[in-house]
This record gives structure tokens, C-alpha cells and sequence, in this order.
């Protein structure tokens, strides 16, 4: 062996010896680009899923080496899949914390499912898991979930029966008018009122007076974060006594510090989960990581995109190695998440519990009133 | 219907058409002055909604004593307007002031989500206290919305109509180059037009911050309001874009008591385009010979 081969040797030894455990068994690497709305009407839950996929991936997990970026989709389908694509090129991807914006998704899927690559979202419109499309996971519960279980506490704990329905003129407030039109039909609960408001409406008082002219027992709300601040105020400065129980944008603590906490009394509403409640000790240490990280609180929409890339993460701790072995594993395991147990009902809905939330008057946590398990029976 | 009930709808009509008529107010100057669209004028209600929000957050006094601060800072936002989106521009096709005040627009939406965050937020109350659920909170709050919205745009037909600084306004919209042959300082002129327009749009962003609160992306729906108004009650026309404003906001409380939302909405445009093919010129009349 000449001197310079024995430097070479030597220094490969040394090396071989300093990298240890890393050259005996490599960290398995992940790529997870991160696409969501931060910019644009969405930016408000599009925020909270980015915030709770950076807290998931920062955490990373044991043998496992995280990439990850974040990438604005605003609010129109082709930048969603420019960035997909654009991410795509560039590493090799192990799934993509994918937008909550539906119409994004609709669009992002093909390409995923083309590349073969993993969509793991909290979007809530139905059509992303009916169409067979093998390649996209929801841990957020569908209207088919959430609805039901608003319906169900409405009408089995409160004991009203005829709620008066004010819901978004969009196709997400239209899907949850439908799911609750049903419920409630289906649990013998006489509608008495309903009544379609577009996103920008300001004056609550017309839908507000009409809503009681119906007479009705319980204002059952599915509007947007600042239209169901508007109703609850405007119902509450009107005097009205009846019970509020909203959708799962009043659960949303940005929806509270709009109103006093003496306007919230008698106020619920539905929700996956609901981290700024008095909880576990892990949900609590997971709100206040939040809280250190991003300076706002947490609401159910971070906590399910940090499950779900605490899922990804696992499964690819546990020996999923490419994107499909990751898609086979999220599509077969049951995961223990934060908020819920998740699990696959075939067609990507992760999701089948929900939370009823209350105010009690005196501040704006509210308080978890009734939990509902496998709502849809998927798991 | 009961008469309480007609009597706050009516309230509340005026108080959200007084805040939309400052709105309407600021985009018609604009249009007076300079013939331009000024397509920020919704974006601009926004930041002073946010300015409001966070002089608040610093000095935590109610909206009436804000009001003057939120102004005064909006009128030189205004001026930076006009140095950037509108003067290297003026001699440009009208497209152009489109596109750059689109551009503004654009960029203070994403700098208040930057800033602020994409949730909605509240200002604070006009004037605070005496606020008891039961309606005279919302009662109180409306008047003063109305009052202070009446008194600013009270302040801007004095200063058009009884000062030097107003009449060289009007001759500058009216034929800036015999204003220009005239002694008068057209550019100065232009640009303190934009510091008002901008301050009231300001001033309008507070009065709606604590009622409706504000977000980063309600400036294109307010701008469409305005635009409407403006056509309603003439282009140009800075009466007009106020009466146009009350209608519009009248239309739609009103009619969604009586039917829908949904038929306020869209009655609402059908109302505009059936003035449009009737009574192009508004129902006050233009103040302009030409249409931008």
C-alpha cells in the first residue's frame, strides 16, 4: 500500500467512525412540501394548517431526517399546481401537506396522482374523497361527521326541535345546510326557518328578525368566522335568549376575541376537536407549543394537520420508505392522533369523531360539551 | 314587521350607507380630479380599518378620539398613492392608473395579512359605554357612525365648496389645463385630492371596524359598493356618490328583511344595469363630459 492509499484508507476509517450509527443505518429522509392558502380568503385556516404541519415536521421523528417548505397557494387552483409541480421537480417528495381549500385540491389531485404522491389535508369538501383517487387523506371530519353531531346535540341534550338554519351561500356552506337539513330530518326535528347569506353581508338584523318570526327553538348557524361573529352579536344586542350553536368557525379562537365573552353565553358550536379546551396534558403541551412558535392559539384545523403529518412521519418512522408504501400505510394503519383516533374508511376520510363546544358567558375558552365517536361508523 | 324593528333596520341602513358614502365619497374626488379609477380605494377602507386596529391595540381609547390620527396618517398614505400609483402614470393610457392602483390594492392586502394575520378583527366602539344587550348598544353605535360620517363629509363639501384650496379642486377636475394656464398647481392639487379621498376611506375603515370588523380581503367588496354608488348617483358627481351610497346600502337591509339576501343581491345589479340602459348619466348626472 503506497502513503497516499494509506491516507485515503485511514481517513475513510475515521470517517466510517465519526458518521457511526449514521453509516451503519442512514436517517430515512422525507420531503413534505407544505401548500396552503396563507394569502386570500382562506388565509385564515390556511394559516392554522401551515402552522400545524411546520409544529408536526419541526418535532420530526427518531430515524428520521425532515425536509420540508412552505408554499403559498392564494386562492386559485393552477398556483396550487404549480406549486405541486414545482416542489415535484425538485425532491423527491414524500407527501405534500395539501391545501384546505377544496377547489385546490380538485385540481392538485391528478398530478399527485399521476406523480404518485400523497395528499394529506383538512379540507372539508366532499367530493375529494369520492373520487377514487387514491392518493388524498383528510383528517379534518366531513360535514357527513360534524353536521350529524350538531344536529345530534341540538337535538338529543338541548332537546330543540325546531331550529331555524342560516348558512353560507357558498358550496361549503350549501354541503353543510345539506348534511344538517338531514339530520335533523332524520332525528324528527321540524326546520322552521333557513336562509342562504353570502360571505360578505354585513347587517345580521334582516336574516335575524326573520329567523324569529319563524318562531323557532334554536339558531343553528354554518357561516364563515366574521359572518358568525356578526350573527351572534347582532343576536345578542337584539336580546335574544335562544340557544347559538354554530359551525365549527365559532370553535375558532380568532372567531371569539371578536366578541366579548358576556356575548358568547349560551353559544356552541361543532368542531373535530378543540386544543384551547382544557384537555390532555399532551393536547395542552401541543396547545402551548403552538402558542410559543406562532404567537395565536390553535384551533382544529392545525391540530389535524399536525396529526397528520405526525402520521406520515410515524408510518415512515416504522419502514415506509417510498410514497406509495407511505400511501399503503396511511390507507391500512390506526392512528392515536392528538385530537382523535384516525383511521382510513376506505376512500381517505381519516376523521369520524366530533367535539360540541360551549361558551359559558364568562370567557372565550370554551368548554368541550359533548364528544361523539365514529359518527359515520368508518371506524 | 314591528315598528322597532323598522326603526333599526332603517338605522342600520343608514349607518352602514353613511360609512359606505365616505367610501363612495373618496372614490368620486379621485374620478373628479383625475378622470382615474382609483381601483384601491376598497383596499385603502381596509388599512384604515387595520390602522385602527392597531393605534388601539397601543392607546386604548375609544374610536371617536382614534378618528383624527387614522386621518391624518391615511392623508399622507394618500400622497404615497398618488406619487406611485397615479403621477408617473397620468400622462399614460387610463389602463395604466387601473393596473397600478390594482397593484396597490394587491400589495396592501398582503401586507396587512402579513402584518395583522388573515383574521378578522375588531376595532373599537365610536364611543364606548352604555352598551347593554337589548339594542341600545347598537343603536348608540349607529348614531355616532352616522353623525361622525355625516360631519367628515360635511368638512369635505366646506372645504370644496367655500375654500381656496376646494375651488382649485374643482377647476383641476373640471379642465386642469386652463386650472394649469390659471396659476394653479395642478400635481399639488391632484395629489392633496388623493390625501383626502385616502383619509376618508380611512376614516370610513374605522367606522366599520368595530361593527363588522375588518379583514384583509373585504377591500375589492367595498370597492365594488363604491363603484356602484358612484354610478348610481352620477360619475363624478360627490353629492351623488353620497345619495347613490345611502340607496345602495338602503336597498340591500331593506329588501333582505322583506325577501332575501340572495334577491337583494341580485336585484340589486339589475337596478344597475337597467339604470345603466335608461339613465347612463346616474340619476343626478355626470359631473364629467367623458367616461373613464
Amino acid at each position: 500500500m503506497n502513503r497516499i492509499a494509506a491516507i485515503a484508507t485511514a481517513a475513510a476509517i475515521v470517517s466510517g467512525l465519526a458518521a457511526g450509527p449514521a453509516a451503519a443505518e442512514e436517517a430515512k429522509k422525507a420531503t413534505f412540501p407544505v401548500l396552503v392558502p396563507i394569502t386570500g380568503f382562506l388565509a385564515l385556516e390556511g394559516t392554522a394548517q401551515r402552522n400545524g404541519a411546520v409544529l408536526a415536521l419541526d418535532e420530526g421523528a427518531e430515524g428520521v431526517s425532515v425536509a420540508y417548505e412552505v408554499q403559498d397557494t392564494g386562492t386559485s387552483p393552477e398556483v396550487a399546481v404549480n406549486a405541486l409541480l414545482r416542489a415535484l421537480s425538485r425532491d423527491e417528495v414524500s407527501a405534500v401537506a395539501a391545501s384546505i381549500f377544496g377547489t385546490q385540491m380538485l385540481a392538485m389531485m391528478p398530478v399527485a396522482a399521476e406523480a404518485g404522491v400523497p395528499l394529506l389535508t383538512v379540507s372539508g369538501t366532499a367530493k375529494l374523497t369520492e373520487l377514487d383517487n387514491p392518493w388524498v387523506f383528510r383528517f379534518f371530519p366531513t360535514d357527513a361527521v360534524v353536521k350529524v353531531a350538531q344536529a345530534r346535540y341540538i337535538v338529543e341534550e338541548l332537546s330543540r326541535k325546531r331550529p331555524a338554519i342560516l348558512y353560507q351561500t357558498t358550496a361549503y356552506g350549501q354541503s353543510g345546510r345539506g348534511h344538517l337539513v338531514a339530520a335533523f330530518e332524520k332525528l324528527g326535528a321540524e326546520v322552521v326557518y333557513e336562509e342562504g347569506l353570502a360571505p360578505d353581508v354585513r347587517d345580521m338584523l334582516p336574516a335575524l328578525s326573520k329567523a324569529l318570526a319563524a318562531n323557532p327553538d334554536v339558531l343553528v348557524l354554518h357561516l364563515h368566522s366574521g359572518p358568525t361573529a356578526l350573527f351572534v352579536r347582532q343576536a345578542k344586542a337584539n336580546g335574544t335568549d335562544l340557544p347559538i350553536v354554530a359551525g365549527s368557525a365559532m370553535h375558532q379562537p380568532t372567531t371569539a376575541a371578536l366578541l366579548e365573552p358576556a356575548e358568547l353565553a349560551g353559544v356552541c358550536a361543532e368542531s373535530g376537536s378543540s386544543p384551547v379546551s382544557v384537555g390532555s396534558p399532551e393536547m395542552d403541551a401541543f396547545a402551548q407549543a403552538y402558542r410559543a412558535r406562532f404567537d395565536a392559539e390553535p384551533d382544529a384545523f392545525a391540530l389535524g394537520q399536525y396529526d397528520a403529518m405526525r402520521m406520515a412521519l410515524s408510518a415512515i418512522a416504522d419502514g415506509a420508505a417510498t410514497p406509495k408504501a407511505l400511501r399503503d400505510k396511511l390507507a391500512s394503519m390506526v392512528y392515536e392522533g392528538l385530537a382523535m383516533t384516525y383511521k382510513s374508511d376506505g376512500t381517505g376520510n381519516m376523521a369520524h369523531d366530533a367535539v360540541i363546544v360551549c361558551y359559558d358567558g364568562e370567557s372565550r375558552i370554551p368548554r368541550i360539551a359533548a364528544r361523539y365517536e365514529n359518527v359515520d361508523g368508518a371506524r | 314587521m314591528d315598528g322597532a324593528l323598522t326603526l333599526q333596520l332603517l338605522l342600520n341602513a343608514l349607518a352602514l350607507g353613511a360609512a359606505y358614502g365616505l367610501v363612495a365619497l373618496g372614490f368620486a374626488l379621485v374620478i373628479g380630479a383625475t378622470g382615474a379609477v382609483n381601483f384601491a380605494q376598497g383596499d385603502l377602507v381596509m388599512a384604515g380599518g387595520f390602522l385602527t386596529v392597531a393605534l388601539a391595540s397601543l392607546l386604548p381609547v375609544d374610536g371617536l378620539l382614534l378618528l383624527p390620527l387614522v386621518v391624518l396618517a391615511m392623508a399622507g398614505l394618500g400622497l404615497a398613492v398618488c406619487a406611485v400609483a397615479y403621477l408617473p402614470f397620468r400622462n399614460a393610457p387610463p389602463v395604466s392608473v387601473f393596473v397600478s392602483t390594482i397593484a396597490i390594492g394587491i400589495m396592501l392586502q398582503n401586507g396587512a395579512n402579513g402584518l395583522f394575520g388573515a383574521a378578522p378583527r375588531a376595532g373599537p366602539p365610536l364611543l364606548s359605554g352604555g352598551g347593554e344587550p337589548g339594542g341600545l348598544d347598537l343603536d348608540r353605535q349607529s348614531l355616532a357612525v352616522i353623525a361622525a360620517a355625516v360631519l367628515l363629509a360635511g368638512g369635505t363639501w366646506l372645504m370644496l365648496y367655500r375654500t381656496q384650496l376646494g375651488r382649485r379642486m374643482r377647476a383641476t377636475a373640471q379642465d386642469p389645463e386652463m386650472a394649469r394656464a390659471m396659476g394653479v398647481n395642478t400635481t399639488r392639487t391632484i395629489a392633496l385630492t388623493f390625501a383626502l379621498a385616502t383619509a376618508l376611506a380611512g376614516a370610513a375603515g374605522l367606522l366599520l371596524s368595530n361593527r363588522y370588523f375588518v379583514t384583509p380581503v373585504e377591500g375589492s367588496n367595498l370597492m365594488l359598493k363604491a363603484y356602484i354608488a358612484v354610478v348610481v348617483g352620477g360619475w363624478g358627481r360627490i353629492g351623488g356618490a353620497l345619495a347613490g351610497a345611502l340607496l345602495v346600502a338602503g336597498f340591500e337591509v331593506i329588501v333582505s328583511a322583506v325577501l332575501s339576501y340572495p334577491v337583494a343581491e341580485a336585484g340589486l345589479y339589475i337596478c344597475v344595469l337597467l339604470l345603466l340602459l335608461l339613465r347612463p348619466q346616474g340619476l343626478f348626472g355626470e359631473a364629467l363630459g367623458r367616461r373613464v
